[in-house]
């Protein structure tokens, strides 16, 4: 079979395996007593990672050079992204719960790679000369995986305002680290959750993500005061969205360090490197947020939610204007 | 007592966070309103009636300077603002955090753990604890019946190390305005040239545009790719002081330029600076070509060719590469064909040969001192934040007989923490 063929069988199948992955993850919410469905959806997630990257190795070896020069694979390369920070995130906190948000986010990516994008715009595309350098591949490369994990913390930051609606909630974690303190209404609650689970009946699937409370401490006396759903999906995001601040710093950075040796200039203004600091911008505001007094509670994911829409115009929508150093026609 | 109230407002989280929206949402106009272009543009597509959203003339991007946002006074105010609040923080928030990271207690009775959410009564000794927790990357500590341990530490210095090396940033980028240059010299094959056309310098950069040396181009080519697309465009050029005498030698391409006493020559553009051409039996004579404006993409140059001595007569040669092919147009305009280089076409009774086209490099010029400080502030910069990515964790244990008190909390990765305590809890009571 030839690559071009390889490629589209490719595509299709990782749009398809992610729209299922996406239903197995949602029934695995609806029913979490049905442990398969967590393998399935965990597995769903890494046959599409994987048929991703084959997907955008196919295209290297074909081009030569690294599948970053069209929207086409810069979208299939920002879904590899999304199921790779959402199988780390699984992994690292053995929690299932990511997976309905991050599931239908890769699903919507690669549908509109796959299905929405004329076949000429899927052609792999030659290289400009400005991008034929490894320095810049390696700027591409690490600003499209801040991108992806922004977009999954920034998701998850949804999921946890979704999930807390008209609730008061405590957050978890932050550089001075609030959190960690013992709520004084539970110290005796043998289930290990606290309040603010146990009032909202939807939150049922939180047996789905909290760690299951130790019942096998013979002393009642004390026993550890578990995070509820809320907690976790807080936590999680608020860690992604920490692990995509660096990236995009150090993507930025790594821009400006080309761009200076290249034409002399480490900023310019131009609009896409604007939009790159005005997201580093609200990410940090983020980050104060949550070591703020009067900014507890919803606030600061608010802040995050909202950076969902200015990554997403950082990455598509200064495209869209069609000017300035980073036309590339990745767009049009 | 006023300088203390500054203090404490500069201190306010509230308006950092306010300052860092504050400057997004500016840079967002200097997005979506163009920058730097003349009055009459603004006029055309800023017109008062309708004025767009009812209130954005071009006289109100003209007051607000929303034409030159990120110069504007008011821009540079929040930038400053920024700075010294990043100052203020350093100093009187993250180094006292540091500050009591770094000094830590054992805790001393049992009622002390009730505090922490997560916290157990667990069969176990402080040396058992020791061996575990070394195991998970802890730096341990014990007293008798009293045990601590922690790890990511670095989690706690990484956010100081962010703000002194935006600072450095900052600082670099004042630096550079005042003391940099930028200026762009279009010279032709085999020309030289002085840096003269700065086209920006700031107040203190007169030492470091040069005066005793200039730029030779000894030659200047472009590599076409098979489908006569521009694969790269290269200078061979030349330092050479007053007196005509080398001192250095170099070729510069795009993403290779040429480095000469704290000034860099980049390649960023080529044009075509003329035409040689013979007429019948004539020397060569070199006539200049001229960028022509025209709708449409691409780009093409031409000149003007005299074919009888009253000048009534004449064709136009138009040039878009350096690739030696040049068309040839009457004076109506009537396409005569195409002419390569070295090739002659009888037009009358004269024949035009083209000998040479004459290419001419751009280069930009500049000098940036502020640069060494940018850089050192963008190499912490990357330091710090993967450093603040670390969580600093905690766990203290208190013996009591045969059991033990043990709790813990964590700063910034409380699910992951909750997993590994309540895991290290689990290996404690499988094993009684």
């Amino acid at each position: 079979m030839d690559l071009i063929t390889l490629q589209s069988t490719l595509d299709n199948l990782a749009f398809g395996i992610l729209f299922l992955t996406m239903l197995v993850y949602w029934s695995s919410a609806a029913f979490p007593g049905l442990p398969f469905l967590k393998t399935a959806g965990t597995t769903g997630m890494a046959v599409a990672n994987l048929a991703i990257a084959t997907l955008l190795g196919a295209r290297w070896l074909e081009a030569g050079y690294f599948p970053l020069s069209n929207l086409y694979e810069s979208l299939f390369f920002l879904a590899w992204g999304v199921t790779a920070i959402h199988l780390f995130a699984e992994i690292t906190t053995e929690s299932r719960l990511a997976g309905v948000f991050t599931a239908p986010l890769a699903m919507g990516i690669t549908a509109f790679a796959a299905l929405s994008l004329p076949p000429e715009m899927q052609n792999s595309a030659p290289l400009v000369p400005a991008l034929k350098s490894n320095w810049l591949m390696m700027h591409v490369s690490v600003m499209m995986l801040s991108y992806a994990t922004l977009m999954v913390g920034s998701v998850l930051a949804i999921a946890f305002l979704l999930l807390t609606r008209g609730q008061d909630v405590s957050l978890q974690g932050s550089s001075y680290g609030i959190g960690g303190d013992r709520q004084a209404t539970e110290s005796l609650n043998l289930q290990g959750f606290s309040t603010v689970t146990d009032a909202e009946p939807t939150l049922e699937m939180g047996s789905v993500a909290t760690l299951a409370p130790p019942t096998t401490i013979d002393s009642p006396t004390l026993i550890p005061q578990t995070l509820t759903l809320a907690e976790t999906l807080d936590n999680l995001s608020y860690r992604i969205i920490g692990l995509g601040f660096p990236l995009l710093t150090i993507g930025i950075i790594a821009g400006g360090v080309w761009a200076n040796e290249a034409w002399g200039s480490y900023w310019s203004w131009d609009p896409k490197e604007t939009w790159a600091l005005i997201t580093w911008l609200v990410f940090a505001a983020y980050l104060h947020a949550r070591i703020t007094k009067g900014w507890q509670g919803r606030k600061p994911a608010l802040l995050a939610a909202g950076g969902f829409v200015v990554v997403w115009v950082c990455y598509l929508g200064v495209n869209l204007l069609g000017k300035g150093l980073h036309s590339y026609g990745w767009f049009l | 007592m006023v300088w203390r109230r500054v203090i404490k407002i500069l201190t306010d989280l509230r308006l950092a966070i306010a300052l860092l929206l504050l400057i997004a949402l500016f840079s967002i106009s200097g997005t979506v309103i163009e920058q730097g272009r003349s009055i009459g543009f603004y006029q055309t597509n800023y017109p008062e009636h309708p004025a767009l959203f009812g209130f954005l003339t071009w006289r109100v991007i003209g007051l607000l300077g929303l034409d030159h946002v990120y110069r504007t006074w008011w821009f540079l105010t929040l930038l400053v603002l920024l700075a010294a609040s990043l100052t203020a923080c350093s100093f009187t928030r993250q180094l006292p955090t540091l500050k009591a990271a770094r000094r830590w207690r054992y805790y001393e009775k049992p009622e002390t753990f009730k505090k922490l959410a997560l916290s157990a009564e667990v069969p176990t000794t402080a040396d058992q604890l020791t061996a575990l927790f070394a195991q998970r990357g802890y730096k341990t500590f014990t007293e008798g019946e009293k045990f601590y341990a922690r790890k990511g530490l670095a989690g706690r210095i990484g956010p100081i190390v962010v703000h002194i090396s935006l600072l450095l940033i900052l600082a670099g980028g004042v630096v550079g305005a005042l003391t940099g240059f930028l200026a762009q010299e279009s010279i032709p094959n085999g020309g030289v040239a002085a840096v003269r056309n700065i086209l920006d310098a700031g107040p203190f950069a007169q030492f470091q545009v040069p005066k005793d040396w200039q730029v030779q181009v000894n030659r200047f080519w472009i590599d076409y790719l098979p489908d006569g697309n521009i694969d790269q465009f290269y200078s061979d050029l030349s330092i050479v002081d007053v007196a005509g005498q080398e001192r250095d030698r170099r070729t510069i391409s795009v993403n290779h330029p040429l480095r000469y006493q704290g000034v860099t020559l980049y390649q960023t553009s080529w044009g075509i600076a003329g035409v040689q051409i013979q007429l019948n039996n004539s020397p060569i004579l070199q006539l200049p070509m001229r960028p022509l404006d025209i709708e449409g993409p691409g780009q093409f140059w031409g000149t003007w060719v005299p074919l009888k001595p009253d000048l009534s007569e004449g064709v136009s040669l138009i040039a878009r590469d350096l690739q030696g092919l040049v068309l040839l147009y009457d004076k109506s305009g009537n396409p005569l064909g195409p002419l390569r280089e070295g090739m002659g076409m009888k037009l009358g009774d004269v024949t035009l040969k083209i000998v040479k086209v004459i290419g001419s490099t751009g280069l930009q010029i500049k000098a940036d001192p502020g640069v060494p400080l940018v850089y050192l502030g963008f190499g912490l910069l990357m330091i710090g934040v993967v450093m603040s990515y670390f969580s600093h964790s905690q766990v203290w244990a208190l013996q009591v007989g045969d059991r033990c008190y043990i709790g813990g909390k964590t700063n910034r990765a409380k699910v992951m923490f909750e997993r590994e305590l309540l895991q290290v809890l689990a290996t404690l009571n499988s094993q009684e």
